[in-house]
């Protein structure tokens, strides 16, 4: 059996597998991840993380508003709402 | 397939009045209602285009066209389009219609080009066959001549964008490539598809897959229209903070221009491995076309290539169940019913994302978990640094590397059902990828069951132009197109 | 039972930044604005929208660096923070993890012996604030409410360095007052500009670090306070019952001043934090960071140390003014527009003036207008032309706009009697039938002088100017009595 706690990832990932599925992620998330095992064979130790092609440094932006769009540019697609608010089921804390 | 009309020859025909800008839509619009390769989630109609054809046909008149006017194309229902459903062939945004446009596809109408429709592709992006989308598989329009009844993929994840291209329903179709989704169906759909550097072409707009691998670029008949249509789209971006601001170059201009000086392109041995004498004969069909030219080939190892599709089946998936997290039904898309806020969550996401889509958010969730990042994504990224090296050392010796774009010709619907056996078909394109060099694939000939295949050229960071040169040689001397 | 029980506390200060756009989009950072107001497609997580750096948020991180005694650190890098919440539209906060902006700062603070105490502050590092939830318009529905997401937000984490409420309490406020000082934050808790969240442990003198608990997003200082206390308690009980603390983040509960866990989840948190592939890191070249200290502001020690020994200022006064900036700043603009001195001015702000503000209850800066006026009547005051007393009749007047200090002095008829012959006048008068209290005088008694000075005021209805009175008083008891005067006396009254 697998190490892969699968009801732990797909909750993280905020997934509800069927149970009849659960297998068959759980199955092909562990091929996939022998897989890519062989990664482990590389000796990296002396490697720094390369997290973007472009290295860089970031662009930045001066402190200016740019206003292109209303409120209702960004609600217009919601699937619910309540005047100018996305309204959703009560958060309980 | 019957020669198309390259960009050039269809704005000389607009200027000379040959045809109108309305004809000529429509003669692509016609093509593109049919959908019957489902090659469009969209199709927009004459109507809706009303305005924007007869300001095209305007500027014609008027001697002031622009260099793309009236040029209908198609557009992968993946760049996010003013007014316009965009669904990332999903259902989670199969209702979505974005109040802004994208940088790329906002480029190609101030160039004046009109769009046809939104392409269908792999669900997210995510696919080697287009077999994910939401609304169906794309039926490539090449036939198996053994077996003609057979419906193949035209690969992916910019299936859609191929297979509209080969049908004839646009003249150019954007796609886009993490992995390979331009140039592999491009390939299997007998095409030219090119993925600029990293950083060439904005991604403001696009729907993330994976951030630090998404490109935007053109899927074409010729690399002639590659190049008209990176003139357009290649420009920095301040809205997007990995936008290059190198100076572009004009890349129609001596796109025929002979080869001043000797150049050298390297043949990677790691890559022809395992392939069938088919793939390798696309290879050697391209030497022999270049053999008048004063081109050296060298024989090139690569270090890492065997890496290069765990590498990126863990980096794309971590950036993608990251990218993927704002798809939760609560400001838009799709939302499904649930009695408190963690059910609208789990039912929107869980209904809301296919098979492939899911898959890859659960790889991605895993390899960043606590007591896993080290293990994969961390050394994913170390090995990225090396691929990425081991292309700088290859590239010291070679100006250009020359390998197979596909290990295979086009595949049934439905006949690689085991994710992995699908991955392996970008095996060639992944590692250019993830070095985020300039790729373009080449339809290079034909295998034995009469479909088309391809090579890829691989250039140096930003040398599109010295690439589009070097291809649009091949193309000429290939002949592949006549 | 508290007595064998020692609080440990680490604090993490979220300090909104004082800019004009958001830390990733170019929306405005507006407190109070109509819902969804201030929200563009990156704000509101639409796809394919990408976030651009405002540079006024690295600025101000590097100003908090110098002020807090930090390393600036040249590479830092955004990483994303996962975790699904309506009111976090991208599903990931954008904030700093591995390589944060700053690290190794420290803070000192005031104990009550006078002494200073040196909190060490292991880092601070940019992040995005969260949209607002809003439960209470509807039973069974929350608003959500985008306008604040993607605020800056500077994350300060201190070492478990602090011991007490008092402690957490001073820390707090001598971290908002810099924060103000640098132009940083506006440190306005009530609108949510600065929220602390508490970790809090206890254990026995010397023993062992216990387990620790959060308190989430304390917003004033007596919650701050109230929490603390009621937590303390909490976890000393657990623990005296012979249980275990366990591990939670809580909440607090205003109404009740209790604090309780959050809803338990099924699964702890697991943030999957890695670099943002949409933005590179952040490269700071020492140019770019020393550039930034010429515009440093004055830090609230130096100020004091400053109004001491530039301005000769006592250090309590001193202390009070620097307190809030806004008090400086109307300070140093009524130095720099006259020449009446420091110390004046300085007694009159933490008087008559911090009165008048308490009483009115009106915002300090709205005080910039009068700062000329004030120090007009500080000069009347100073020259004599009007007493102390008269001057603090028309402070308010002034301060309410009324009018001009000369024009208030003449309409309410308070110049001073400073005419040397009428006021000689007045004191024979007052001098008559006195003898007993001018023997008393003779004898030694101090007060006596005190008794006619008040009894010559009175004549001149408080407008005669009791310095002259003093003088030509004392010149008078001289003659009568033929004697030499104790002048230490006199000048005590004449300070008066
Ligand atoms: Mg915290
Ligand atoms: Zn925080």
């Amino acid at each position: 059996m697998s190490d892969i706690d699968i009801k732990r990832i797909s909750y993280l990932a905020k997934l509800k597998l069927p149970s009849e599925k659960e297998e068959f992620y759980s199955q092909s998330l562990e091929d996939i991840i022998q897989w890519v095992d062989n990664l482990k064979k590389i000796d990296t130790s002396n490697v720094k993380p390369l997290h973007n092609v472009t290295e860089a440094t970031v662009s930045i932006r001066n402190d200016n508003i740019e206003k292109n769009n209303t409120p209702e540019d960004v609600l217009k697609n919601s699937p619910e709402r309540a005047q100018n608010f996305f309204k959703v089921p009560k958060v309980v804390e | 397939m019957p020669k198309r009309q390259p960009i050039s020859s269809l704005v000389n025909s607009l200027k000379e009045k040959k045809i109108s800008v309305h004809e000529l839509f429509d003669q692509f619009h016609k093509v593109a209602k049919e959908n019957k390769n489902n090659s469009y989630n969209l199709v927009l109609d004459p109507d809706y285009q009303k305005s924007n054809i007869e300001a095209s046909q305007e500027r014609y008149s008027a001697g002031t066209n622009l260099p793309l006017d009236g040029i209908p194309l198609g557009i992968k229902d993946l760049f996010c389009t003013k007014g316009i459903t965009t669904t990332a062939s999903s259902k989670i945004l199969s209702n979505f219609i974005p109040q802004y446009e994208s940088f790329v596809t906002q480029q190609l109408l101030n160039d004046g080009a009109i769009f046809i429709g939104k392409n269908n592709c792999d669900e997210f992006a995510m696919g080697s066959s287009n077999e994910t989308s939401h609304f169906g598989p794309v039926v490539n329009p090449w036939q198996n001549k053994n077996n003609p009844s057979e419906k193949l993929v035209p690969g992916g994840s910019s299936g859609g964008s191929a297979a509209a291209v080969a049908e004839g329903s646009c003249v150019a179709s954007m796609g886009t490539d993490t992995g390979g989704s331009i140039r592999q169906p491009a390939s299997l759909c007998g095409l030219v598809g090119l993925k600029p550097t990293f950083g060439s072409c904005s991604r403001w707009g696009i729907v993330a897959f994976a951030s630090s691998l998404d490109q935007a670029g053109p899927i074409t008949n010729c690399v002639e229209d590659a190049a008209y249509i990176l003139n357009s789209i290649s420009k920095h971006d301040f809205n997007d903070s990995t936008s290059s601001n190198y100076q572009r170059d004009d890349y129609i201009k001596d796109i025929d221009k002979k080869l001043d000086h000797k150049i050298k392109i390297g043949i990677p041995s790691d890559y022809l491995k395992n392939v069938t004498p088919e793939i390798t004969a696309q290879i050697e069909n391209t030497k022999k076309s270049l053999a008048g030219h004063d081109i050296e080939f060298i024989d090139v190892a690569f270090e890492t290539t065997d890496y290069a599709l765990s590498t990126y089946y863990i980096i794309a998936p971590a950036e993608a169940s990251s990218n993927l997290a704002r798809y939760d039904g609560i400001r838009y898309g799709v939302r499904e019913e649930g009695s408190n806020l963690d059910d609208i969550y789990l039912n929107s996401r869980t209904s809301g994302f296919g098979d492939e889509v899911t898959r890859r958010i659960l790889i991605g969730t895993y390899v960043l978990s606590a007591g896993y990042y080290d293990a994969y994504y961390r050394q994913a990224q170390k090995v990225r640094r090396l691929i990425k090296d081991d292309f700088q050392r290859v590239f010291q010796e070679v100006d250009f590397i020359l390998t197979p774009t596909t290990p295979n010709e086009a595949f049934k619907i439905g006949e690689k059902l085991d994710p992995i056996a699908m991955y392996m078909n970008d095996v060639f394109t992944v590692p250019t990828s993830l070095a985020g060099l300039p790729g373009i694939s080449l339809p290079s000939g034909l295998s034995s069951n009469g479909l088309p295949l391809g090579v890829q050229i691989i250039g140096n960071y930003f040398e599109e132009k010295k690439l589009l040169q070097l291809s649009n040689l091949i193309e000429k001397e290939l002949s592949f197109n006549e | 039972m508290s007595n064998n029980w020692e609080m440990v506390i680490g604090l993490e200060v979220h300090a909104q930044l004082k800019t004009t756009s958001k830390l990733f989009s170019s929306s405005p950072n507006l407190f109070g604005s109509e819902p969804n107001e201030n929200v563009n497609f990156i704000d509101s997580g639409m796809p394919g929208m990408l976030p651009v750096l405002n540079w006024a948020c690295i600025e101000k991180a590097i100003k908090t660096g110098f002020a807090l005694n930090f390393t600036i650190n040249k590479h830092s890098v955004f990483e994303r923070k996962n975790y699904f919440y309506p009111d976090l539209p991208q599903g990931y906060q954008i904030s700093q993890f591995e390589f944060p902006i700053l690290s190794e700062g420290y803070l000192d603070i005031d104990q009550p012996d006078g002494s200073t105490k040196k909190i060490r502050i292991e880092r601070a590092h940019l992040e995005q604030d969260a949209g607002k939830s809003i439960h209470d318009i509807d039973p069974k529905f929350s608003f959500i409410d985008l306008n604040r997401v993607g605020t800056p937000l500077l994350e300060i984490v201190s070492y478990p360095d602090l011991s007490s409420a008092e402690d957490v309490v001073n820390y707090m406020s001598s971290l908002r007052q810099t924060l103000m000082y640098i132009d940083v934050c506006d440190g306005n808790m009530q609108e949510g500009s600065l929220r602390a969240d508490v970790n809090l442990s206890v254990r026995k003198p010397g023993g062992e670090l216990g387990t620790r608990c959060e308190i989430k997003n304390l917003n004033s200082f007596k919650f701050i306070r109230q929490a603390i206390e009621f937590e303390f308690q909490r976890q000393i009980e657990v623990l005296e019952a012979g249980e275990s603390v366990e591990q939670n983040t809580m909440l607090f509960d205003t109404n009740t001043g209790e604090t309780r866990p959050m809803r338990s989840k099924e699964f702890s948190h697991d943030y999957r934090y890695f670099p943002d592939p949409d933005l590179l890191p952040v490269n700071l070249t020492d140019e770019q960071i020393n550039q930034i200290k010429p515009s440093m502001e004055e830090l609230p020690h130096e100020k004091m140390n400053r109004y001491i020994n530039e301005y000769k200022i006592d250090k309590d006064i001193s202390k009070i003014i620097i307190a809030e900036k806004e008090n400086t700043v109307l300070f140093e603009q009524m130095i720099n527009e006259s020449d009446v001195a420091p110390k004046n001015i300085a007694s009159c702000l933490v008087g008559d003036i911090f009165a008048f503000i308490k009483e009115k209850n009106t915002e300090v800066l709205s005080l910039l207008e009068f700062t000329k006026d004030i120090t007009d009547l500080l000069k009347l005051i100073s020259e004599d032309v009007i007493s102390n007393k008269a001057g603090k009749e028309i402070l308010p007047q002034v301060l309410e706009g009324k009018g001009k200090p000369n024009e208030l002095v003449k309409k309410m008829g308070l110049e001073q009697v400073s005419d040397t012959s009428e006021l000689e006048k007045i004191i024979d008068e007052a001098l008559v039938g006195e003898e007993e209290n001018i023997a008393k005088f003779q004898g030694g008694s101090d007060r006596v002088l005190g008794y006619f000075v008040g009894k010559c005021l009175k004549s001149t209805k408080g407008k005669g100017n009791p310095k002259l009175i003093n003088k030509i008083l004392l010149e008078k008891l001289k003659i009568i009595n033929g004697k030499s005067l104790i002048f230490e006396n006199c000048d005590k009254i004449n300070d008066k």
